[in-house]
């Protein structure tokens, strides 16, 4: 039998998440969604309590925790404020393909510095004509000597204006498709690197996102991580081990939801007596918490089976998609609960709805997502 | 200086209470027990302590039961202390102050303790007995109601203060005593990522209490909780002159809290 108890370790990581994510994130949070402030003060404390490399091992200056620890940690701080959280994991994304492609001499020498102070590193993947299509990368990488010469833009990324780092996945030759795709660590302080503004967003308007253009960018061959045409296994690789934590932040907002839904329904009266009361509002609520919960088991089932040191493409994609849809389904449920009150922006619930739907969108669409799905199930088939 | 800080496990502030079915103390079956909010303000300023004299240590010391003792421990060591020391009771043993004041005195006496910091009161029961039954039981002066205590490495003293009924007083002390420190006022830290796993493979020494009588001191007779608050009552009105004039009247009439 699988046993779901949570260690007392994990118990008080994700107390610790908790208190953080309610004391320090939650009383910003309308504040930011509503200015879009990005606020670094709030980054910076979580990453002084360990909170933001979460994936980096101890030895190079992170946290060095296994992924279901991550998703205990992730779906906590998306309960205070999901546009914060991505802003606050945006880190492990980016520093993911240098634990997977990375030399160890590479490791030492960009993760430990890079870690030991507070800094923000960006995954630059996305580009203008194209996220999902990643093999259609118009990015170019061209040798010259020991170096590289980058040139092209990438765009939506996550903290783009404010990283002093970025993993870069350029063509080396673009008739190879994904077989030319490298990937390249770029210190923002390299000549040619222009990050670009800061996008209006629907949610998760505490976090930033922007473009970053690489202007004849030299890198030197020695900042590329793995061989030539390494990058795009690289990048996929790297999305099996970050797609899990996005199905445990569609669950902290899930949950933020269900949990507003719950009490507001307690207190609301119609017809003389708590909405709760009303068996319309419980099957709602009833339906609410089968996401929910559904939700939080295939997301810890996923992070269980990377934990197992397994792929887990089937598992972390399922989780994504299905956490991600819940979330948007049980945040518009819990908006539906509030009423007309669901809809102002005075009250917390639409929020959750606007930071929702970017998880059926980033880190792969769950159009993507259901394209694995169905391709790692045929395969058992065939 | 040898710095010893006494906490205790309490409910998490947030958690929904029930009464046991014996009406004679509170079922704690699913209850989340936290590091006591006064006693946090205590371990921050153990550990300010310790950061401002050299050579300074602190062991976190705490009575109770498994497993939750364990935990309030651990959390402090992820804080900062350097060791802890749990005085296991068994299931149902006494939680009388004095019962509780004795086993800690006991554990204490053993150890060096130039200094005995306690939260002034515990956020459960808010008995407020066991730092003065301390200072009695070890032979120290004790204060209570504290704040902003600093150490006078010059004329090796301890200067604080202490809220008061009629103001702030402001006081100093030699070594050793017992400081009951106030609640927040020091805005305790937050245990990092690292110190947190760190301190789950920290030793904590385990030691026996003193036999009490097994009624122990004194015992709940019943435990109600407090009656349902009733409801705020809206004033409907038009204009903020008749908003005033429905509140006039309710005050005097209803409430009666001006002929």
């Amino acid at each position: 039998m699988p046993d779901f108890s949570l260690t007392p370790e994990q118990t008080s990581l994700r107390d610790m998440a908790r208190k953080f994510a309610r004391t320090e994130m939650a009383p910003h949070a309308a504040e930011c969604d509503r200015t879009a402030r990005f606020p670094e003060e709030i980054y910076r404390k979580a990453y002084e309590l360990g909170l933001m490399n979460l994936n980096v091992p101890a030895d190079y200056g992170g946290s060095g925790l296994g992924s279901l620890e991550q998703c205990l940690i992730v779906e906590e701080l998306a309960y205070g404020c999901a546009g914060m959280t991505t802003s606050i994991i945006a880190n492990c994304l980016a520093l993911e393909p240098i634990l997977l492609g990375g030399s160890d001499e590479q490791k030492q020498r960009i993760l430990t510095p890079f870690c030991a102070e507070y800094q923000l590193a960006s995954f630059a993947l996305t580009e203008p004509s194209g996220g999902s299509d990643a093999a259609a990368m118009r990015t170019r990488a061209r040798r010259e000597g020991d170096e590289y010469i980058l040139d092209g833009e990438k765009c939506f990324i996550t903290n783009a204006p404010h990283a002093s780092l970025y993993t870069v996945f350029a063509t080396v030759d673009p008739d190879k498709k994904h077989r030319g795709i490298s990937a390249f660590v770029v210190p923002r302080s390299a000549k040619g690197v222009v990050p670009g503004k800061d996008e209006e967003k629907m949610g998760h308007r505490a976090s930033s996102t922007g473009t970053v253009r690489f202007e004849s960018v030299r890198v030197p061959a020695r900042d590329r991580l793995g061989a030539d045409g390494d990058g795009f296994s690289l990048a996929m690789r790297t999305l099996d081990q970050t797609r899990t934590p996005i199905g445990a932040l569609a669950t902290g907002i899930a949950q933020a939801a269900l949990d507003l839904a719950a009490a507001y329904s307690l207190k609301r009266e119609t017809f003389g007596k708590p909405i709760a009361e009303h068996g319309a509002i419980q099957i709602k609520l009833a339906n609410m918490a089968q996401a929910v919960h559904a939700a939080r088991l295939l997301t810890w089932h996923a992070a269980w089976t990377i934990d197992q040191g397994r792929k887990g493409t089937l598992e972390s994609s399922i989780a994504k998609c299905f956490a991600s849809d819940a979330a948007l389904h049980v945040a518009d449920e819990a908006i539906q609960t509030f009423g007309g009150y669901g809809y102002m922006k005075e009250y917390p619930v639409e929020k959750l709805l606007r930071d929702a739907k970017l998880t059926q969108i980033y880190e792969g669409a769950n159009e993507i997502q259901r394209t694995v799905i169905a391709r790692e199930l045929l395969r058992a088939y065939q | 200086m040898e710095i010893v800080v006494c906490v205790k496990p309490v409910p998490e502030a947030e958690t929904r209470l029930r009464v046991a079915s014996d009406g004679k103390r509170l079922d704690v079956e699913a209850v989340k027990f936290v590091l006591a909010g006064y006693d946090e303000s205590a371990v921050e300023q153990a550990l300010l302590l310790k950061e401002s004299v050299p050579g300074s240590a602190v062991t976190a010391v705490s009575y109770g039961p498994t497993p939750r003792t364990e935990e309030v421990l651990r959390a402090a060591i992820a804080l900062g202390c350097d060791r802890a020391v749990w005085v296991e009771a068994a299931a149902g043993a006494s939680d009388d102050p004095i019962d509780v004041a004795r086993a800690l005195a006991a554990a204490i006496r053993p150890l060096a303790h130039d200094l005995l910091l306690c939260g002034k009161q515990a956020g459960d029961d808010e008995a407020g007995l066991v730092a003065a039954a301390l200072g009695e039981l070890l032979g120290v002066p004790d204060f209570g109601y504290v704040t902003d205590l600093k150490w006078d490495a010059g004329r090796g003293r301890l200067t604080f203060r202490r809220s008061a009924e009629t103001g702030v007083e402001s006081w100093e002390a030699p070594l050793p005593c017992v400081i009951g420190l106030q609640q927040a006022w020091n805005d305790p830290r937050t245990a990092k990522l690292p110190a947190i796993l760190k301190s789950r493979k920290a030793p904590i020494a385990k030691v026996t209490p003193p036999a009490v009588a097994a009624a122990g001191r004194s015992a709940a007779e019943k435990f109600e909780l407090p009656p349902p608050r009733t409801g705020a009552k809206l004033i409907e009105y038009k204009t903020p002159d008749e908003a005033a004039q429905k509140l006039v009247r309710i005050l005097r009439e209803e409430a009666k809290v001006f002929p």
